[in-house]
């Protein structure tokens, strides 16, 4: 047989693997191209062979026409996998909060595992869990559809709905954002250049003080810094070429940087005498409130990365 | 062709090639000959089309296959059998209805 037609066959034969009629069926096709070859090219010679199996179409193709269509996800369902993915992602970045704030561990075997961990840590563990919860959403909706039964889902209304986002008044609000961000941006690497922080005690009096000790003071400002900057960057960007990849990466390198402030030893943080209690409300405030932000700009990233996945479904 | 009326046709053949599979196949024939057929009729098949066709409706009984393995090469041949028969009769009612409906259409449609 041709080495042509042989590899052609072979190709198909892998895209049906699993079929237990798969040798009849490609016994046909090679019935079917050697009489067309030979019919109307004369004889079946490797040129025309090449032809008519250009002609037949892709492999792949002419495989999934013997497939029976059968959905992973029924078209019914596909709305519920992200908006589903989204709710158990945000419950699991409830305890995720709870376990870094409490240092408490959740077990729910085998659906759910949340291990004490640091706010660090924290941030690898996330994108593992979202990839987890999408499996488990898909994996129940796949069940739900081979199941063949008219199951009828609730649809939570309180949860991310990209087809509601707001597009109107969008432009004005990014060039409003860019000249506060860029100005905000500008000052702070102005004081951090000239005084190495950002953070000061009576900033217009004459016994103006920094907060935190110089480590710590360059390590909140270029944080802080540094997120002011990429939101400037990021509306920037957004008002030539709107993408949700720069939405994604906004807040990526936002989640990053966030994490990164919770590296800094707090208690000896700052440079001014504060009480032991003090010190201890003030830590908390600040854990909860970057917690609180975290959760928005997670928040943000989901619905980027949402919006990729959607487009390149849509593709 | 225009590719918007390319996936118009591509789906008003899904449902005519049966019919007329059904209706070529009161004598058995094999895939190839009834490309050909269908060809020389003024209509294009797309070859990898008609195959998984015959075996979903060989796979549902209307039609039945068998290999001729006397010539040098093996042939499937196609069949109708008695339900694929009745499926035919009710399919060409229902594209006869259909017919009478878009002409009528068309004709009233002339006189606007």
């Amino acid at each position: 047989m041709s080495e042509k037609l042989k590899a052609y066959l072979e190709e198909i034969s892998h895209f049906l693997s699993g079929r237990e009629e798969r040798e009849e069926i490609l016994a046909e096709i090679r019935s079917h191209i050697l009489e067309k070859a030979e019919q109307e090219c004369g004889q079946a010679t490797e040129a025309s062979l090449a032809r008519v199996i250009a002609a037949y179409g892709p492999a792949r193709r002419v495989a999934e026409k013997y497939l029976d269509g059968r959905q992973i996800i029924a078209p019914a369902y596909n709305r519920y996998l992200f908006r589903y993915t989204a709710l158990l992602f945000a419950f699991h970045f409830a305890l995720t909060v709870v376990a870094v704030v409490f240092k408490k561990s959740f077990l729910m075997f085998p659906i759910l595992y949340v291990p004490s961990m640091g706010p660090f840590d924290a941030l690898f563990y996330l994108p593992t869990a979202l990839l987890f919860d999408l499996g488990a959403v898909t994996l129940i909706l796949y069940l739900i559809t081979q199941s063949k039964k008219d199951v009828k889902l609730p649809w939570p209304k309180f949860s991310i709905d990209i087809d509601e986002m707001k597009t109107t008044g969008r432009t004005i609000g990014r060039i409003i954002g860019l000249i506060a961000m860029t100005a905000l941006t500008s000052a702070a690497l102005y004081l951090y250049i000239r005084y190495g922080t950002i953070f000061f005690v009576n900033f217009n009096l004459p016994q103006r003080r920094p907060i935190f000790t110089p480590g710590a003071g360059q390590w909140f400002s270029l944080i802080l810094i540094g997120l002011w900057g990429i939101s400037a960057i990021s509306l920037a960007i957004k008002l030539v070429a709107s993408s949700p990849w720069v939405d994604a990466v906004e807040k990526a390198l936002s989640l990053v940087l966030i994490g990164l402030a919770f590296r800094q030893p707090f208690e000896t943080a700052f440079a001014i005498p504060l009480s032991e209690n003090l010190i201890r409300t003030i830590k908390l405030g600040l854990t909860i409130t970057l917690l609180i932000i975290c959760i928005f700009v997670a928040s943000d990233f989901i619905k980027a990365v949402i919006r990729i996945g959607r487009k390149r479904l849509a593709k | 062709m225009d590719p918007e009326i390319s996936n118009f046709e591509t789906e008003m053949n899904r449902g005519f090639l049966q019919i007329l599979a059904l209706a070529l196949l009161e004598k058995d024939m094999y895939g190839y000959a009834m490309v050909r057929t269908i060809r020389d009729l003024g209509y294009e098949v797309e070859e990898n089309t008609l195959y998984p066709l015959l075996r979903r409706l060989e796979k549902n009984g209307w039609v039945k296959s068998k290999w001729d393995v006397s010539e040098d090469r093996p042939r499937k041949f196609y069949g109708i059998t008695d339900e694929g028969r009745s499926l035919r009769t009710e399919l060409l009612g229902i594209w006869r209805k259909q017919v009478q409906i878009l002409k009528q259409l068309t004709e009233e449609n002339s006189h606007v």
